[in-house]
């Protein structure tokens, strides 16, 4: 017997999920437990310790890449932190004339030691998640041309959370480069930072600054802490598996053999596929900061309300926002503020004026963003589709923006009245599904088939018809999740009306509180699909 | 102040430069303005604006801009 297996290396997969019962019943109680019962000081190790131990059980041995990464940020950000120091040490001793020259040396060694590290931890994921991709694609590419070539598509095992703790890892270090940051030395401290538990497996991204201090502060658990921690946890558990779990059998269905489906089938299995993407990540988020909160650690949200957006652009800061926001400060600005975007956008303001001037470099950059986007999510052609169609729709935002505008102000259109926004919101989510419906497809091509058929194959009808015939699911299934989609959307109304219901929870008396509590685990425990007829589904963003 | 005004009333004429305080945060300037601003306050002070001070705190008022741009300039 191997020691790996002895200690349940990457046996213990369903973990993956946090609302398992290995996590929710043994992995996370046993963790509170025993970090109440360390002391002070002892804390943080543990954390470190019982996150390390959670990504043996998910990866096993893949638990290597996790500590190369560790190692390598921390490496990266004391080689660039050093060079820095001794910049400014030569700069300060020596002459004005002489500066320009010892700055120019010393920026140019800094770019080499940050080029060397992306190109490690952009060059690991690309080889582990991309080359099966790139390499069928150049072969294909190879018999059309009929090129008598052909490579090997190998097959690497990818650990789970490696794209999120790897931009994480990135982060870490453009902001030692950058200066925000000065570098750790502390190594532990920094895998902490990196390896927390909850956060390993679907983000949120975190900055350095977010969290790292926080992680290794931690201090005895509060009261409010931990029931505030449990409720969230509990309204992620509602999400998760009343709703998104309770639609898997009709998404697959739909997606899988969209052959035999109608255009209205099609449709209403991309709205239901964007309802379980939506209640499945932003409930796995929830469990996550509900858990992070119980050690008394606050992470970045990752959404706020995303179907209350007038646009595609408003969506995207408000879906998946740690990544938009990496996205944002590490692509967007450091590209479309680049020496040359600057000089194009100056020349291109004066020729096209205010609007568009700027737009030409920041569509540049912007196309640079959804293609990683894209291709963040997978190595796929419907994932490069799904990021150049949001491009597209951005972009087309901005285009006719002053046209709106002047539309709104010659027919004295109200932008504040509620119906106006109504219309916004449906435009919005609409364009979304759409996206959505292509992320979720089978392949790009099968994407353009559902697309093409919602036009050409649509009628009420036959939806009741062939949802009957999908196994799996049915009516009063679908109930459910209606009336939990209801709670979660009137939660989600209050809150966007700024009214913290949590707190409102919280200046209740003890018998609201719990009676509210009870009622959660009660409905949660009766219309959760899991348990015999139900195969528990992995958190989707997990995949990516 | 007064050139950082003239810029920023060429980029928006419609906005109050000189007592707004939330362009970021109230939504004034969008990504493209600050694209735009950029490019032209490089050029009017003789500075770099790193990737990096693109951020609310950084932007959110004229004063603000202003004590940015003082910075780099001890700085370069």
């Amino acid at each position: 017997m191997t020691l790996s297996s002895m200690l349940f290396a990457g046996k213990v997969a369903s973990l993956t999920s946090f609302f398992s019962l290995a996590y929710c019943l043994a992995f996370l109680p046993v963790c509170i437990i025993l970090y109440s019962l360390m002391p002070g000081n002892a804390k943080k190790y543990f954390l470190l310790a019982a996150s390390y131990i959670f990504f043996w059980l998910i990866s096993g041995k893949l638990v290597i890449y996790l500590i190369l990464s560790t190692f390598s940020m921390h490496y990266f950000g004391l080689w660039i932190d050093r060079t820095q120091n001794k910049m400014q040490l030569q700069l300060a001793q020596s002459e004005k004339e002489e500066r320009k020259n010892i700055k120019k040396k010393y920026v140019s060694n800094l770019r080499a030691i940050l080029f060397l590290a992306i190109a490690l931890h952009i060059g690991t994921l690309l080889t582990l998640k991309y080359t099966a991709f790139f390499s069928s694609n150049l072969n294909t590419l190879f018999s059309f041309f009929r090129l008598p070539f052909e490579l090997e598509i190998p097959k690497y095992i990818m650990p789970i959370g490696i794209s999120f703790f790897t931009l994480q890892a990135l982060s870490y270090i453009f902001d030692v480069y950058n200066g925000v940051i000065k570098a750790d030395d502390n190594f532990f401290r920094l895998a902490l930072f990196i390896g927390f538990f909850p956060q390993i497996v679907e983000g949120p991204i975190c900055r350095y600054r977010q969290t790292a201090d926080q992680l290794w502060n931690v201090s005895k658990i509060d009261y409010i802490n931990l029931t505030h921690g449990i409720q969230r946890i509990l309204f992620g558990l509602m999400k998760k598996i009343v709703v998104a779990d309770r639609l898997n059998p009709l998404v697959q269905n739909i997606f899988s053999d969209y052959t035999e489906h109608s255009g209205s089938m099609i449709a209403f299995g991309a709205v239901c596929y964007t309802v379980q993407l939506y209640m499945d990540f932003s409930g796995s988020i929830d469990a996550v900061i509900g858990t992070a909160q119980i050690f008394g650690v606050t992470l970045p949200e990752n959404f706020q309300r995303p179907f209350f957006s007038k646009t595609i652009s408003e969506f995207w800061k408000r879906w998946h926002i740690t990544l938009g926001t990496w996205f944002r400060d590490y692509l967007f600005y450091p590209v479309s503020t680049s020496r040359l975007m600057k000089k194009l956008t100056s020349s291109a303001r004066k020729k096209i004026g205010n609007h568009y001037g700027p737009l030409v470099a920041g569509s540049i950059a912007l196309f640079c963003v959804w293609l990683c986007n894209g291709l963040w999510h997978g190595a796929a052609w419907n994932f490069i589709f799904f990021g150049l169609y949001h491009f597209a729709l951005i972009l087309f935002e901005s285009l006719i923006s002053p046209l709106v505008k002047l539309v709104h102000k010659t027919m004295h259109v109200n932008t504040e009245w509620k119906w106006y926004k109504a219309i916004q919101i449906v435009k919005t989510t609409v364009l979304v599904v759409i996206g959505e419906l292509f992320f979720r497809a089978e392949s790009l091509s099968a994407g353009f088939y559902m697309f093409r058929k919602i036009f050409t194959d649509f009628s009420f009808r036959s939806v009741l018809n062939e949802f009957t015939n999908i196994p799996g699911i049915d009516l009063p299934d679908l109930m459910i999740v209606f009336v939990t989609v209801l709670i979660v959307f009137t939660v989600s109304l209050i809150n966007e009306k700024g009214i913290s219901l949590r707190l409102v929870l919280a200046k209740q008396n003890l018998a609201v509180r719990w009676a509210v509590l009870y009622t959660m685990i009660v409905f949660i425990i009766i219309f959760g699909a899991y348990g015999f007829g139900y195969t528990a589904v992995d958190p989707l963003y997990a995949q990516f | 102040m007064e050139k950082l005004i003239e810029i920023l009333k060429d980029i928006n004429p419609d906005i109050d430069f000189e007592t707004c305080e939330n362009l970021i945060d109230g939504h004034l300037l969008d990504s493209l303005s600050i694209i735009s601003l950029i490019a032209e306050i490089e050029d009017a002070f003789d500075i770099v604006v790193p990737a990096v001070e693109i951020i609310p705190d950084n932007f959110n008022s004229a004063a603000r801009m202003m004590n940015m741009i003082s910075r780099l300039q001890e700085d370069s």
